[in-house]
């Protein structure tokens, strides 16, 4: 495979989770597609740095790999906060103050 | 290497206050942990102020690091900036955290992560370094906006900000991820290299990767359309916050899309010109119709928050058609909106650690009777964001005009100022609210406090900004602000 095969992945992943996050309202499958839309990015960058034949790109992925994990703690504390509120993590149970603006 | 650290020293202060924060916060020690955190922010404050016009310009660890991060006068007076805001936000709160019981050594320590963050960003001069310090300050907020998890409503913020804040900095990386395909760096100085060294047509993937990475930091500063998340976000978070996120979090943020658009992306301005100018079009209008229709304050405030952002897209589409002079008003703005903000939000904060209300305009009827130095105050605040002439925030506007017409926008300033008129509408009806209703409330007596005293102090700094050049000699005027700014500008050429 050519390495412009894999950018096509990367790219294809990439809309997949965008998709994703727009269009689910569980909290928890919003948060995979955000992994997914990361993790493709990560995908191209190590495509270009086989491109270009320059080790710079792997090492970006590295380091952002160790952000997506800390973002991810969060999220996954978010989702446990709002599930133990509501029992649910359904979006659009939270929508009390977009009501009020409604109001 | 030991001047290196030294330049360092005011961020690694920040980082092992925080750290110390941590340690302290479960210990039940009679500590004013608000003071202390405003303490460790002073003494980095003093530290940075006392290299405040030296010319220089270092890459900081150039051994180790690379060049992803730089000191030059520009970083030091965002630093100055940032500091200065986060220790006021923190003081004007003071008796809104003393009346909450859950602000813990937690909350004061991830403000301190956050503060550090914002410093890194203006540090940065890599997208990557960019990218991890947005997430620093970035991530620490998503936490400060859902800490009072008993209160549904700040749950609900966390939620909204904390998704389309994650799909915006998957868009960063996007973004990074085309630049460094298109150049083969993220480095902002290499990039400029390769677009000076490459015909113009040749850009596309890198056009395409900056467009990416603008979209998020427009995200993050609340430009229409992308600010779905903006009024519930501010309106959820508890009040030190909001104050935290209007101000010093959009002061850190311009840090950096200045030096992207002035540094890397300058030679390309052709092409951002257009969008630009769309964006301050539908940030204006949608900001405007945004606070037109809410009733409570602090949703009106968030809500005009957005058109604050419009105004400083006018001056950021100046730069890109070549007038770098506008740099300049964008800094004088970002001071003035801070001022009036912070002392707006700080007669919130100070009312709502006292009275517990919900602070919709019902609430402040009669206002300019029970509080009546109070109110004048707010009516300062009110005048100065609304760009009232001997105001501080009427020479913002000014500047910034002057700087859009002086770059041939002529239809840009006129919007502008339109939608000026128009944010009178919803900032004197908070007056006219204050003032021409009976209230059956007694007079209450105003108590000099820490709240207090620094509202009182935003309201000279508004008036002082205004028309004080000539009334206080030895004093720093509004055109020695001005001079800074000019002065931090040159040091990114």
């Amino acid at each position: 495979m050519s390495p412009l095969h894999f950018l096509l992945l990367g790219t294809l992943l990439f809309g997949i989770g965008l998709v994703g996050v727009i269009a689910r309202r569980n909290l928890f499958v919003v948060y995979m597609s955000i992994e997914l839309m990361l993790s493709a990015v990560n995908l191209l960058l190590a495509t270009f740095s086989r491109i270009r034949g320059d080790e710079g790109g792997a090492v970006l992925s590295l380091l952002l790999i160790a952000v997506i994990a800390a973002e991810a703690a969060i999220f996954l504390a978010m989702i446990i906060a709002l599930f133990r509120a509501k029992r649910s993590i359904d979006a659009h149970d939270f929508t009390q103050l977009s009501q009020e603006h409604n109001a | 290497m030991i001047y290196e650290l030294f330049l360092i020293l005011p961020m690694m202060l920040i980082v092992l206050g925080a750290l110390m924060l941590m340690l302290l916060s479960h210990r039940e020690a009679p500590l004013n942990r608000n003071m202390l955190s405003v303490l460790i922010l002073a003494l980095a404050f003093g530290l940075t102020l006392s290299r405040l016009g030296e010319a220089h310009s270092v890459f900081v660890f150039e051994a180790i690091f690379g060049r992803s991060f730089i000191v030059d006068s520009f970083s030091t007076l965002f630093d100055l900036m940032i500091l200065g805001g986060a220790m006021l936000t923190l003081l004007i709160n003071h008796d809104y955290f003393k009346s909450r019981h859950y602000f813990d050594g937690d909350f004061f320590a991830l403000v301190l992560f956050a503060v550090f963050g914002m410093m890194a960003l203006s540090h940065a001069h890599e997208l990557i370094s960019a990218f991890i310090s947005l997430e620093i300050a970035s991530l620490s907020i998503y936490a400060l906006v859902g800490y009072n998890s008993d209160n549904p409503k700040s749950r609900e913020a966390m939620m909204k900000y904390v998704v389309l804040g994650s799909l915006a900095g998957a868009l960063f990386m996007l973004g990074l991820a085309l630049i460094y395909g298109a150049t083969g760096s993220t480095e902002l100085g290499a990039i400029a290299a390769h677009i000076a060294a490459h015909p113009q047509d040749a850009h596309t993937m890198l056009i395409i990767g900056g467009f990416f990475v603008m979209v998020t930091l427009f995200f993050k500063i609340g430009a229409v359309p992308f600010h779905a998340w903006v009024v519930d976000v501010y309106h959820g978070a508890p009040l030190p916050v909001t104050m935290l996120m209007a101000s010093t979090f959009k002061i850190a943020l311009f840090a950096v899309i200045l030096r992207i658009y002035l540094g890397d992306f300058a030679a390309l301005g052709d092409f951002w010109s257009l969008p630009l100018q769309i964006l301050c079009v539908l940030t204006l209008i949608g900001g405007s119709f945004l606070a037109l229709s809410q009733s409570n304050i602090k949703r009106m405030l968030a809500g005009s928050s957005v058109v604050h952002a419009g105004y400083m897209l006018i001056a950021l589409n100046a730069i890109t058609l070549g007038n770098f002079n506008a740099s300049e008003s964008i800094l004088f703005y970002l001071m003035s909106y801070f001022i009036s903000s912070v002392g707006a939000f700080g007669i919130l904060s100070f009312l709502a650690a006292h009275e517990h209300k919900q602070l919709t305009f019902e609430d402040f009827k009669g206002f300019g009777y029970s509080h009546p130095y109070l109110a004048a105050m707010m009516s300062i605040f009110m005048l100065s964001l609304a760009g009232f002439p001997s105001t501080i925030g009427f020479l913002g506007k000014f500047y910034i005009f002057t700087g859009a017409i002086e770059a041939g926008q002529i239809a840009l300033a006129a919007l502008g100022i339109f939608v000026a008129f128009v944010s009178i509408f919803y900032y004197f009806r908070l007056i006219a609210t204050m003032y021409f209703y009976d209230t059956p409330k007694t007079e209450q007596h105003f108590g000099f406090d820490t709240t207090t005293v620094l509202i009182l102090l935003m309201a000279i700094l508004s008036i002082w900004g205004g028309i004080g050049t000539a009334l206080l000699p030895y004093l720093p005027t509004p055109d020695a602000l001005i001079e800074l700014s000019r002065h931090a500008i040159t040091s990114l050429d």
